[in-house]
């Protein structure tokens, strides 16, 4: 993965909500690099940040947040610096993405077609009915509906052709980063299975970026290549998946991957200590130092920058800033 | 349901439209056949006081009717879809301005501010000034109403998704949140144009409509003038009420007819 040349930098992205009981930093400081063709998984609690960190990606911070600083180079061009009709070209065309809830995310009086038409043309004015029609079928065909899907209305779909519907108009203008906000939710794990095949058939064929956000570690393991953490609004750990399942090295990593229910251990749940954390009111230092089994004197005063632990895999914990002074947890 | 309702808008267009080629309209005005006669062969809907032929009085009044209603209510829905999308989408500082606006003129009885705008106007009134006076209040209920429908539909998960997918706002507006709205909106005309054809109506029977022009409204007036209720002269203010009934009636149906026809779930499997 590392010898793709990177398609999406994202350098110091900051997202605030200003709310009346104060200033809620829910994307802090991110830094992450996505290589063309990469499927990465953003993993995070509710809160964490991670679905605010996509809307920001796509500029579609609402009032009252604001994306507060930061660079999101797509191929070496900020997105935060394109004009608000230049970045409206570069939705769905360049990044597109596969909503969380496609029970709601089709218009309910418009027909299949005609939603993907309106789409695709408003892109692609140039195109013609008869060709978007064209590209339509086909489409439908790619993610494994047939063509008379077209004429239906969504409420005649089913859940899962409805997700397939939403992924077909998602990849419908070729676009170089699919971002997905947990697809499957709210299907059954047999139309998740498929759902998440087909995406990744597709993601294959195009030589797409996939970023997938969710709280699914299973899913994960299945799907991506690579893994973001995120607690609070901060990238804490990024590594490959086999280093983030088999060797975690921010605690907050191992709290989550040890709480994964197993076989070996039935009937034992581990947890993670103490209550999420509340944007508006962060503690000193790392923001995780509260429920943190191995937090020291330091973690309390300074906040730790993520750092190299290991070949393509960086964590921000100061336990791995003076290595060997104080060993890993693990 | 719809055909039934158009069906009834249709006979009574048929009625206002096609009544001239067989009915003598000048037979509408006064002095042109024998006063206070009971309906009979040769005048089928009888005469009035001032020797009318009551049925070419309706084939005159119900085009001027329904023109008042139709005027008002397409001027009020009108406004009301432009206010009702600004107030509901734009939101803050806009829709703060005009929701207080229309809740604080709802506040006032719409029928005092029509007799008094009515009264006001000193030069004789036509059919068209009577239309905009009563379009005057027929804006608020809509753009109230509308305004409640964007702010629901607005949230909807396929909006986020339009402008995720990078449709631009107008193309939202007509092509995601109109279609959704248009048999609210449909049913909406049909609502507002019976409520403007009732405040004519209101206004007409109080006298403080057109003097000169036998509107439905006006037969009513001059009925009551006249004293036809006492009088027994039951045809004369029994007319108009039922055709004001058959307009209710279609329009209802009508209203009834389009919801089940732009909404898809209420539609037939094909």
């Amino acid at each position: 993965m590392s010898t793709a040349p990177a398609l999406l930098e994202i350098k110091g992205l900051e997202v605030q909500f200003e709310t009346r009981r104060g200033l809620a930093r829910a994307v802090n400081q991110i830094d992450l690099t996505l290589y063309a063709g990469e499927r990465f998984g953003l993993v995070g609690e509710s809160g964490s940040g991670k679905t605010t960190a996509m809307l920001g990606l796509l500029r579609l911070i609402e009032e009252p947040g604001r994306i507060a600083g930061g660079e999101v180079l797509l191929d070496g061009v900020d997105l935060l610096k394109l004009s608000e009709e230049e970045m409206r070209q570069v939705r769905l065309a360049r990044i597109a993405m596969v909503p969380q809830g496609a029970m709601n995310s089709l218009n309910p009086v418009v027909r299949i077609g005609d939603q993907m038409r309106l789409t695709i043309l408003e892109h692609e004015p140039e195109l013609g009915v008869d060709e978007a029609n064209q590209r339509i079928e086909e489409l439908l065909q790619m993610v494994g509906l047939k063509t008379s899907v077209a004429r239906l209305y969504p409420h005649e779909l089913s859940g899962g052709m409805k997700q397939r519907t939403c992924i077909a108009i998602a990849i419908s203008l070729g676009p170089q980063l699919i971002l997905a906000d947990e697809p499957t939710s709210a299907l059954d794990v047999i139309v998740q299975r498929q759902i998440m095949q087909t995406l990744r058939s597709l993601q294959e064929r195009m030589n797409a970026t996939v970023l997938l956000v969710g709280h699914d570690m299973g899913l994960m393991a299945q799907f991506v290549e690579r893994i973001g953490i995120m607690y609070g609004g901060k990238l804490v750990e990024v590594g490959s998946v086999e280093d983030i399942f088999s060797n975690p090295r921010h605690p907050y990593t191992q709290l989550l991957i040890s709480s994964i229910p197993s076989f070996q251990t039935r009937g034992k749940f581990g947890g993670i200590p103490g209550v999420g954390l509340s944007l508006l009111n962060p503690p000193d230092g790392c923001l995780f130092n509260p429920r943190c089994p191995s937090a020291m004197d330091a973690c309390r005063s300074r906040v730790p920058p993520l750092i190299e632990v290991g070949s393509g895999h960086s964590a921000a914990c100061l336990l791995y800033e003076e290595e060997g002074t104080h060993a890993s947890t693990a | 349901m719809l055909s039934a309702g158009l069906a009834v808008m249709a006979l009574i267009l048929l009625f206002a439209f096609a009544g001239p080629i067989f009915v003598d309209t000048n037979m509408a005005e006064p002095l042109s056949a024998t006063p206070r006669q009971a309906p009979s062969a040769e005048h089928p809907f009888g005469t009035d006081d001032s020797g009318r032929d009551l049925l070419a009085v309706m084939v005159v009044g119900v085009p001027l009717t329904l023109r008042i209603g139709f005027i008002a209510g397409a001027v009020g829905l009108g406004v009301g879809i432009f206010l009702g999308f600004l107030s509901g989408y734009v939101g803050g500082k806009v829709d703060a301005v005009i929701r207080g606006t229309v809740d604080t003129l709802l506040t006032v009885p719409g029928l005092v501010v029509l007799i008094s705008i009515a009264s006001t106007i000193r030069e004789e009134i036509s059919v068209n000034l009577m239309a905009m006076v009563v379009a005057s209040l027929a804006w608020m209920w809509p753009t109230r109403t509308i305004r409640s429908q964007v702010l629901t539909l607005r949230e909807r998960a396929y909006v986020h998704m339009a402008k995720l997918n990078g449709m631009n706002t107008m193309e939202i507006i007509w092509k995601e949140l109109f279609p959704n709205l248009l048999p609210y909106l449909a049913a909406n005309l049909a609502g507002a144009v019976s409520w403007a054809v009732l405040a004519a109506i209101g206004l007409e029977a109080l006298g403080l409509g057109p003097q000169n022009e036998p509107t439905v409204g006006m037969t009513i007036y001059w009925s009551i003038t006249f004293s036809a209720l006492i009088r027994g002269m039951w045809w004369w203010w029994a007319l108009p009420i039922v055709f004001l009934a058959l307009l209710f009636v279609s329009l209802i149906m009508i209203a009834a007819g389009l919801d089940e026809l732009a909404n898809p779930k209420q539609r037939k499997a094909v």
